[in-house]
């Protein structure tokens, strides 16, 4: 059977007396106890039986989690993923790190303590509480400090014997609160939920539409826009030649980029591969080679692809006999410089990519010329 | 121990150190003499400064809670008169230690553009224009206090309030030029527009530490009656708050530094964290941040005794030893630690114990002539 009592409430007329009446009441044993204060009392929590909030604990720990992640994030993203050197610093730097570090642990302290404390320890949403249809309630938001007696949920509150016992106890005057029936949908409740829900549309949609069509065409933050700065493809006063993008100084190489000496393919012939075969080198040289020479020259290097046969395009087939008797060095200079309708990819590769892919051409090419000893 | 055992290890150890103190400048030259006095006068002006802070802040803010323990740093406050002759001697550095005022040293242009502000007679004339003006506070304030016991004149409480805005404004001031002049005019090339409130900020920190120790002390000792767990809480929740503030300017200062990596900013740090002294640099980070944070987090350690002890006494040599790392780098490669340091530390324990000893007489231990000790003594969290 539901309690049809929520809590009996002594009420005080100071911190004080409050605190004092708790030990004669407490030992009564009639329920479990709470009080109602309009500030908070340090230190009254053990003396009403009330274990230890886990609250601190839980934000030390959402916390300590809070900065290892923005560490480990920072670590990963800057360090392992996308390596990115900054002004010549160590990739795993420290230093950098600590603000973000800092600002994620704070935010995770404090959504767990903000959130913890609402939604967890006092278990919002919750449609309404007995208390505040207390007659007694102005006072305790005022100067009234109030101790409780509420049902522990194994037995039913016996009224009277807390009215004897808090009376006892100093109470200058006892109520006894009911507990609410139906704590949930009522109209009024469902009125003004929606109406609370309308206003709160409005508000924020009109909120919206103010910071992001009218804030930042306000002085000052339109200043951000107006600034005088370089933009891409256009023209700028910042220079003589009035040129946003400035052509690289003379003489100056992009880095992998090494100027290519031999004119001539004669110079280029005995070029010796200087890259190893190694795994490492083939798997780029095939990633290089799938991104810009398969379309024309085939997945297996035979010349054979959609394209060709759109454009009628007669692309070099790397397994004939001309082609395998090419040099390391011609091939080399061919992607270099280019062959016919083919373009030169001296800007598209570097020249670790180049030789990169001359190896995987004569894998290719040994895989379709495959000798006896090569099956397994 | 009884007082005049006391009184005479005290001096003991004054005589004891101030040999050694005369034996450093004859036998280890005079930078080294000088870079010690300059530390332990830092030390003291630091320490007295804070406390003298904290006074001038409850005057500031009005706060009520702090009424009963305020005997204590103003207590602690008299150091700045004792700062006086030690700063006064200490000029006596400047030729010794800072390069500016070597008599035809080669300065860089950078150097050369400062000395407007860097030379001696101005340099002396605002240190001791500093030390004068905490003398003045102290009169102020304390004097003013001692005076309130007797009197309970409730207008010297109403004067204080008036007086505090004006004396905070000359303490960001006179703080600030503590730590310009005689600390980064060390290396004069280096600036760094936030050193002032680094300074502050281990001045407040220390002198926190120091109040915590005796209010603690005196309350063993039951010459602070009707000083709670409630007062001691919120002092350990300054020294809390302070050693994340203290970390986050330091912090503040370093990273810019080390990310801007501008020659005329980044030598002063590779100067103190390039090798032996990273050890040092690293041990003053746990030391005065990570063990503190981590040893006042729980609630129940902000009003433990033992646990603040503890702490405070860390703090103070945390304090101190920053001090010794800020000086220090200028004047030696490596870290100096002998017997020149020992002696140094104990002839101003030794005398700065004495100085304290005869503080902790003057007066009643609270602030009894105070309108307000009554509502401070009522305090609960």
């Amino acid at each position: 059977m539901r309690d049809p009592t929520f809590a009996v409430l002594g009420l005080f007329d100071s911190a004080q007396a409050l605190v004092d009446a708790i030990p004669p009441v407490k030992s009564a044993g009639l329920g479990a106890l709470e009080a109602y204060t309009p500030y908070p009392i340090h230190g009254i929590d053990p003396k009403l039986g009330f274990r230890r909030s886990p609250l601190g604990g839980m934000v030390f720990v959402m916390g300590v989690l809070g900065a290892v992640t923005a560490l480990f994030f920072e670590w990963w993203m800057s360090a392992i993923d996308y390596p990115t050197l900054i002004g010549g610093k160590a990739l795993f730097s420290w230093q950098a790190f600590v603000p973000v570090m800092f600002e994620v642990t704070v935010l995770f302290a404090t959504f767990t303590a903000g959130l913890g404390m609402l939604m967890l320890l006092n278990k919002l949403p919750l449609f309404g509480h007995p208390m505040l249809a207390a007659r007694s309630m102005t006072g305790i938001t005022r100067d009234r400090f109030a101790l409780g007696i509420e049902g522990d949920g194994e037995r039913l509150l016996d009224v009277d014997a807390c009215t004897a016992v808090l009376t006892a106890a100093g109470a200058v005057e006892v109520e006894v609160v009911p507990a609410l029936v139906n704590p949930g949908w009522t109209a009024t409740f469902a009125t003004r939920s929606i109406f609370g829900i309308v206003v709160a549309c409005l508000v924020s949609g009109v909120g919206m539409y103010w910071g992001i069509k009218l804030f930042h065409v306000l002085p000052p933050m339109v200043h951000m826009q107006e600034q005088p700065k370089l933009m891409p493809f256009e023209p700028s006063t910042f220079f003589a030649d009035g040129r946003g993008m400035q052509p690289p100084a003379p003489g100056s190489v992009a880095r992998g980029h090494l100027p290519y000496t031999f004119k001539a393919l004669e110079d280029a012939l005995s070029l010796p591969n200087p890259l190893p075969a190694t795994d490492k080198v083939l798997a780029r040289g095939k990633k290089e080679y799938g991104e810009h020479c398969t379309v024309c020259h085939g997945a297996l290097g035979d010349g054979v692809t959609t394209l060709t046969a759109a454009y009628g395009a007669k692309p070099a087939n790397f397994h004939t006999q001309t082609l395998r008797e090419y040099t390391d060095g011609k091939l080399y200079h061919t992607i270099v410089v280019g062959k016919n309708a083919m373009p030169s990819y001296a800007v598209d590769l570097t020249e670790e990519e180049r030789w990169s892919v001359v190896h995987y051409i004569r894998a290719l090419q040994r895989a379709q010329n495959a000798r006896p000893e090569d099956v397994p | 121990m009884s007082q005049l055992s006391k009184v005479k290890t005290l001096i003991a150890l004054a005589v004891l150190g101030a040999a050694g103190v005369g034996g450093t400048f004859a036998v280890e030259g005079a930078q080294r003499f000088w870079a010690n006095w300059l530390v332990w006068f830092l030390f003291i002006a630091t320490i007295g400064l804070g406390s003298l802070f904290i006074v001038a802040l409850e005057h500031l803010v009005g706060a009520r809670w702090s009424v009963p323990i305020r005997r204590v740093p103003e207590r602690l406050a008299s150091l700045v008169l004792l700062a006086i002759p030690v700063g006064v001697i200490a000029l006596g550095a400047l030729p010794a230690l800072y390069p500016w005022a070597h008599e035809g040293a080669q300065l860089s242009a950078k150097v050369t553009a400062k000395l407007v502000w860097l030379n001696v007679p101005f340099f002396s004339g605002r240190a001791i224009g500093c030390l004068l003006l905490w003398a003045v506070a102290w009169l102020f304030f304390v004097r003013g206090s001692l005076r309130q016991d007797t009197s309970h004149d409730h207008r010297f409480t109403i004067r204080a309030k008036r007086f505090a805005p004006l004396y905070m404004f000359l303490f960001a001031l006179s703080v600030t030029l503590l730590a310009f002049d005689w600390v980064s005019a060390l290396e004069p090339e280096w600036y760094s527009d936030i050193f002032g409130v680094y300074i502050f900020a281990g001045s407040f920190l220390g002198a926190l530490a120091a109040s915590v120790l005796c209010v603690l002390g005196l309350k063993d000792r039951r010459r602070l009656d009707g000083v709670r767990a409630d007062h001691v809480y919120n002092l350990g929740g300054f020294l809390f708050a302070f050693t994340v503030f203290w970390s986050y300017i330091g912090f503040a200062q370093y990273m810019l530094m080390w990310y801007a990596n501008m020659p005329e900013e980044v030598y002063w740090y590779k100067a103190r964290i390039e090798g032996p002294w990273m050890v040092l640099f690293l041990t003053m980070g746990v030391c005065h941040f990570i063990i503190p944070f981590f040893a006042l987090v729980p609630r129940d350690a902000k009003s433990d005794p033992k646990r603040l002890r503890f702490v405070a006494t860390l703090m103070l040599a945390a304090h101190l030893f920053d001090l010794y790392w800020l000086v220090f780098p200028s004047v030696a490669k490596t870290p100096l630690l002998g017997w020149p340091e020992l002696s140094f530390a104990a002839f101003f324990l030794g005398v700065a114990g004495l100085w304290l000893h005869r503080a902790f007489k003057s007066g009643r231990d609270m602030p009894v002539g105070d309108p307000f000790l009554a509502e401070g003594l009522e305090f609960h969290l």
